[in-house]
């Protein structure tokens, strides 16, 4: 804890914001937070300079028609309201900002500035300043397309409802009449007020059916859309006609009600679609503009596309590795989390090769780069991505399948009634209106609601229990899944090795080592370090003269004269130290001046539920395979465990990805579950993708469902939720179907008067929704 | 009751209705409604010292919007 006047501070950054706000005159936001606790500022490694780069400006700022400069941001660690407050306020009061615009929904940020007072990565920095992070995104592809969609939306179903509840006390009005009697002109007048109600219902609200009959009509199907739009069309027509006559029964309160309704359940389901647009602007985060290159002995910006293989490339701290490629000149740690997930800096020199995607977090390099942009690793990873996202299979959903069907039949059926009316021998007016009163009778509303309702109730029951679909129709997906493929490093194991046995030898010196493993992050050193503090309680620290990281290999330290290293095997054999020890488990050596001294076995821990969730998807006839890019034998001891029998070791992300599409080939349909960065390919491609909510967040991104306990049992939930819905989608459209069963023979009869077409449009809408809810509440009891 | 009470009262309340529905139909295309978190907790933070700010904010556009307007 840091004092300071009366405030006390967890750390430096919380500290610093604080006086920056308080100079503002912002420190009401600590009032705003209430009793929210605050996370300390992430430090940033990216040096905000690169923000005003022309190629930047290019691709990211637009001028708008004020002559304000304009930006679309993502801005990252919002967590309440009070923390937009606090960034539009900051923003506002800079100088030259116009205006900034963030989303709280979305924390997306929209900012106009003036950029002869005031330039971007001035902007940027006092964001960082006050504690959070921004990044730049394309904001005129979908997203814009996605949300006039949704507005779209919102418009039409304003009209659609407010219309239909005023048309409905109006229908009162006439049930009454219709039993107790009244005037026709009285009910001509309640008539025209009705149809001019539903006018903008048919034309304007429903006018999203008319356009996806066209669509239907074009690719030669019959679809909901088109029975919707030709029920309601004519009923409205007939309506018409009979007001006009003024005699008859007009039908305007059902026109406005099939819209509406359908309507509804369309908008439910805009409203779940994952929106594909956030996921991309995410992985375009890692995608940079220029690098500064070596030509004719200056440094010159050049565009990335233009920097051909063998050209000599400058980074100083805080840049980003835009190109891979062979250090020549100078050392010092890379930033490799966004790739590999790894959250340590790793130490690189002169010989050593540098990825694209990294940032040098110290390092002042001249690098050659060994691939040209379109072939580094992150353009590769980037457009691998883009194309598994691209290519997921939709799995038809069942109301798809069905409602073409059933409205062929209804609409058959209905051209049917006519004739045989018409024939019978009746007037052409009665044989219409008896035909109509089948289209109308055989209330789409049911049908359409159906599926959205019960997604819904889905959705919820997930994210109560922590497993968030991205979504909706991904849970009848992943009803009908029969492989589940499983990584095993955090996902059936908590990825936290521990200790199981130690051989010492000659020599060890337990203070060293514990000081060796207390300085690294990697999980192998956390598990010593965990199991030295466990054994001895009050150990002290030495401090090292030197001390190096080697990525993928261990420590290496020098204390006094003496040269301390730790690590694995391949690190041993480069130092000439003999190791010859044999174990399935993971091995750590420790040496002191080039003698082996200590050996550690380590092993992953299975969690919780691992052996219940194999052995209770055996039962529902869904395979389980374990893909795993760890080596054979440690694979072999996790699957039996398990109790897996079909594993596949040592993969590579690109060789989960080809496996996904084998199994695909052969029209199955897969879970994938995982957690790092060498899993997404085959997250993004899988018909499913499941991720820990600990995960990187490449990996969160690209997958539809994500699990935000990371335990194994809410996995098992997140099956049975599926299921649950996809029965409770079947007997929705059950219950609509034997309701129509019953109501159109009885329309074909022509036995339908107005208030008994009206009730059983509710009333099987109302049956839906009620069977939905009840499966909320079982699930609530059970 | 005569019937043009009826239509009185009918057309009466679909032009107040029709007015709301209107009003609703221009702030949802404003973007009122495009962030309903924000929206609800606006409430939170509305004091005089944001109003001020709001003013300030509209002064400091259109002084920023003379400043870069150049004559042809």
């Amino acid at each position: 804890m840091i004092e300071d006047n009366g405030h006390y501070f967890c750390c430096n950054g919380c500290q610093g914001v604080f006086h920056l706000l308080s100079d503002e005159g912002l420190d009401s936001f600590y009032d705003k937070t209430a009793d929210i606790k605050l996370s300390p500022p992430t430090e940033q490694y990216e040096d905000s300079s690169n923000f005003n780069a022309p190629a930047f400006y290019d691709k990211f700022v637009k001028l708008n028609s004020d002559g304000f400069s304009e930006v679309s941001l993502i801005i990252e660690g919002i967590h309440c309201s009070a923390c937009i407050w606090l960034n539009e306020k900051a923003l506002d009061k800079m100088d030259g900002v116009i205006e900034a615009n963030i989303n709280f929904t979305n924390n997306k940020a929209n900012i106009q500035w003036v950029d002869s007072v005031v330039k971007l990565s001035q902007i940027i920095d006092m964001i960082r300043a006050i504690g959070y992070n921004a990044y730049p995104y394309d904001a005129s592809l979908q997203e814009v397309h996605a949300n006039r969609e949704r507005k779209d939306y919102y418009l039409r179903m304003a009209v659609a409802i407010f219309a239909s509840m005023n048309i409905m006390w109006i229908a009162v009005a006439q049930y009454a009449g219709f039993f107790s009697g009244m005037t026709q002109e009285l009910k001509t007048i309640l008539n025209i007020a009705e149809g001019i109600l539903a006018t903008p219902v048919l034309f304007y609200s429903g006018w999203v059916f008319f356009r996806g009959s066209y669509y239907g009509i074009k690719n030669r199907v019959v679809n909901m859309d088109l029975l919707v739009a030709t029920g309601a069309s004519l009923t409205y027509v007939y309506s018409l006609y009979i007001t006009i006559s003024q005699h008859g029964e007009a039908y305007f309160d059902s026109v406005s009600m099939i819209i509406t309704f359908v309507l509804i359940g369309k908008f439910l389901e805009v409203i779940s679609k994952k929106n594909a647009a956030d996921t991309l602007d995410i992985i375009g985060k890692h995608l940079p503009s220029e690098v500064n290159v070596v030509r004719d002995e200056k440094i010159v910006a050049v565009k990335l596309e233009d920097v051909s293989i063998g050209e000599i490339i400058v980074v100083s701290s805080g840049e980003k590795i835009l190109l891979d490629g062979l250090i020549i000149k100078g050392d010092g740690s890379f930033d490799e989390s966004s790739l590999t997930g790894e959250s340590e800096p790793i130490y690189k020199q002169k010989g050593e090769n540098v990825i694209s995607g990294t940032i040098s977090i110290d390092a002042d390099i001249h690098f050659e780069a060994t691939r040209d942009f379109e072939h580094s690793t992150l353009s590769n990873l980037v457009s691998l991505l883009e194309s598994a996202i691209n290519k997921k299979p939709k799995i038809e959903q069942l109301a798809n399948k069905l409602s073409e069907h059933f409205s062929t039949v209804i609409l058959l059926l209905s051209i049917a009634t006519f004739f045989v009316w018409w024939f019978w021998p009746h007037s052409f007016e009665e044989s219409l209106m008896v035909a109509i009163s089948v289209i109308v009778i055989a209330c789409p509303c049911a049908l359409g609601l159906a599926t959205p309702v019960a997604t819904l109730v889905g959705l919820n029951l997930g994210a109560k229990k922590g497993i968030l679909f991205k979504e909706a129709a991904q849970l009848e997906t992943m009803a009908k899944v029969d492989v589940l493929l499983v990584d095993k490093t955090g996902t059936l194991t908590v990825g936290k090795p521990e200790v199981v046995r130690e051989t010492l030898h000659k020599g060890f010196n337990l203070k060293l080592l514990y000081s060796l493993v207390k300085s690294s992050k990697h999980p192998i050193a956390k598990g010593i370090f965990n199991y030295i503090s466990k054994k001895e309680e009050d150990i002290s620290e030495v401090v090292f003269d030197e001390f190096t990281q080697i990525s993928a290999k261990g420590i290496v330290a020098k204390y006094k004269s003496q040269i301390i290293i730790g690590g694995n095997r391949k690190l041993m054999i480069e130092n000439n130290i003999e190791c010859d020890f044999v174990s399935d488990e993971t091995l750590f050596y420790f040496a002191i001046d080039n003698e082996l001294c200590g050996v550690y076995e380590l092993s992953d821990k299975l969690k919780d539920g691992a052996q219940e969730l194999v052995l209770n998807l055996k039962k529902k006839g869904i395979e389980t395979i374990m893909l795993t890019g760890d080596h054979d034998k440690s694979a072999k001891k996790i699957a039996d465990e398990v109790g897996i029998t079909n594993f596949y070791s040592e993969l590579s992300p690109e060789d989960k990805l080809a496996f996904v599409e084998d199994l695909q080939k052969e029209k199955r349909v897969i879970v994938m579950v995982g957690d790092g960065i060498n899993d997404i390919l085959a997250l993004a491609r899988a018909d499913i993708g499941i991720v820990m909510g600990s995960g990187s967040d490449i990996a969160v991104d690209v997958s539809d469902v994500v699990l935000l306990n990371d335990s194994l049992d809410s996995l098992l939930s997140a099956f049975k939720i599926s299921n649950t819905t996809f029965n409770l989608i079947k007997q929705n459209f059950a219950i609509s179907l034997v309701y129509n069963a019953v109501t159109i023979p009885l329309a074909m009869a022509g036995y339908v008067i107005p208030l008994i077409a009206a009730l059983s449009m509710s009333f099987s809408s109302l049956l839906v929704v009620g069977n939905s809810i009840r499966i909320k509440y079982k699930w609530k009891r059970g | 009751m005569d019937d043009w009470v009826i239509v009185m009262m009918l057309c009466g309340s679909l032009f107040l209705g029709g007015i709301a529905l209107i009003g609703f139909m221009w702030a949802v295309k404003n973007g009122q409604f495009d962030d309903e978190e924000k929206y609800l907790n606006a409430t939170k933070f509305d004091t005089v010292e944001d109003l001020n700010d709001a003013v300030e904010k509209e002064r400091k556009k259109e002084e920023l919007r003379k400043k870069i307007y150049k004559p042809e």
